[in-house]
């Protein structure tokens, strides 16, 4: 059977898998971005005292959690030109990771800030520390630690699901796999790369993450 | 100082605090004690508003807490707190925990603050732990650092909230004897406790409280040798017995 593996089909490819990791690798960095500040500003939503700003994080969060990405994704690719919202199909897939993901972090985040310990607060309020104050210097430092692994548990997730962008033809990595079978019919050889390639970048998340654990977490003895 | 005029707090139906009415002034060390339940550390609570008081009136340092428009964070800065179980922030350095509120409440400069620091952990007997984190001290230690952190606002009251109940016997002493020098050196302070070495050392009064209401108040010889009341008879005799 290995005698059939064209690794030169690979090698002749090559710059289709190199434009399809870079975009892959750009959309998740992009997207992962945005996707902090969303979740950040949704987890700040969903425990503020208002009632109405409570009211939309949640439905957001919950909307996003309860249906699938792909789904997601048809909504905004199909649905927003229809509401005369026209955008580029890159634009749209980064777009939907971004509101995916944020809601998924915005729960990793409360959960965080939920596990310092109300003695730390208390500690803080009665040094006179202000609300902002408490969350910079108290609160947000020992919920970072506890914070980060999952984050990137988060990014491994959104680094597979930018796969699916491939369904709105968007030349990500899985897209060019797909390419060259269209054009070679070497599925083996196409989607070979194109798992190795995501192990790399698996991998990478995957260290960081196992260093984060060992240097961030801090706990009240 | 301050002073509890008629006041009432509830958790749901549990009526925590009932009718308390309390003075305490400048430069005078009170001792709360009573069964667990009896609303003591509730009350020492109220006095910096982690809790609210619900009904009746309570000025500390002037300040009218019953009223919502008073600026909290300044009345905290004034008064020190130290809690049962320390509560020291454990991603910072013994010195860092001195220095956050100084730097970040008073505004001093970080040299300032640090200096300022070193003198309070001098005080309760840790300069030498200043670079140090709080998971490496013993509990005892992180309990005077935390009285450092405390100091370290220059606080017109310090309240402490059973402070020795979560140390080890052999810890509990070098807590005390740090009080007992504050008490001496004139701070005003309210201390829930059950150690009756320490009140009858240092404290001005002893005030014992059950179901919410403040039973009995007297000097401490008076009260631990002679108290008026079953209910605290009944209670130092089960305190004694250990």
């Amino acid at each position: 059977m290995l005698e059939f593996f064209s690794f030169r089909t690979i090698w002749e490819y090559r710059s289709l898998f190199q434009e399809g990791l870079r975009n892959t690798f750009l959309i998740s960095i992009v997207s992962l971005f945005l996707a902090l500040i969303a979740g950040v500003l949704a987890c700040a939503a969903r425990l503020s005292g208002w009632r109405g700003l409570r009211g939309v994080s949640i439905a957001y969060i919950e909307s996003i959690r309860s249906t699938p990405l792909l789904v997601q994704i048809y909504f905004l690719y199909f649905g927003l030109p229809t509401l005369g919202i026209r955008i580029p199909e890159i634009q749209t897939g980064i777009l939907a990771l971004m509101l995916n993901s944020g809601a998924y972090i915005a729960e990793i985040v409360r959960a965080g800030i939920t596990s310092v310990p109300g003695g730390q607060i208390e500690a803080g309020i009665s040094s006179g520390l202000s609300y902002f104050q408490r969350m910079r210097f108290i609160i947000l430092p020992q919920a970072l630690g506890v914070t980060v692994p999952p984050l990137l548990g988060q990014a491994i997730t959104l680094v597979k699901d930018s796969a699916l962008l491939s369904m709105i033809s968007v030349v990500e990595l899985t897209r060019s796999g797909q390419m060259l079978t269209s054009e070679r019919f070497m599925p083996a050889e196409a989607f070979f790369t194109v798992a190795l390639l995501y192990l790399v970048i698996y991998f990478f998340l995957k260290y960081l993450s196992g260093w984060s654990q060992k240097k961030l977490i801090f706990r009240e003895t | 100082m301050i002073k509890f005029k008629n006041v009432n707090k509830w958790f749901g139906s549990l009526h925590v605090l009932n009718d308390i009415n309390l003075q305490v002034s400048a430069g005078e060390v009170v001792v709360v004690c009573g069964p667990s339940g009896s609303g003591k550390s509730t009350l020492i609570r109220c006095i910096n508003r982690l809790e609210r008081i619900q009904k009746g009136e309570l000025f500390v340092d002037g300040m009218p807490l019953h009223d919502s428009t008073i600026n909290l964070t300044k009345l905290r800065a004034e008064i020190g707190f130290v809690f049962q179980q320390f509560h020291l922030y454990p991603h910072l350095s013994v010195l860092e925990n001195v220095t956050l509120a100084p730097i970040h409440v008073r505004k001093m400069k970080k040299k300032e603050a640090e200096a300022l620091a070193m003198e309070k952990l001098e005080r309760v007997g840790l300069a030498d732990k200043a670079t140090a984190h709080p998971e490496q001290l013993s509990g005892g230690q992180q309990q005077r650092v935390a009285i450092a952190r405390g100091l370290a606002m220059s606080p017109k009251i310090l309240l402490f909230d059973e402070p020795t109940s979560a140390l080890d016997p052999e810890m509990i002493g070098e807590v005390l004897a740090v009080m007992v020098k504050l008490a001496q050196e004139g701070m005003t302070m309210c201390v829930v406790t059950h150690e009756m070495g320490f009140a009858r050392q240092v404290a001005h009064r002893v005030i014992f409280m059950d179901e919410g209401k403040i039973i009995e108040t007297g000097k401490p010889d008076q009260f631990f040798d002679n108290p008026q009341s079953d209910r605290a008879a009944m209670f130092i005799s089960k305190i004694l017995k250990h």
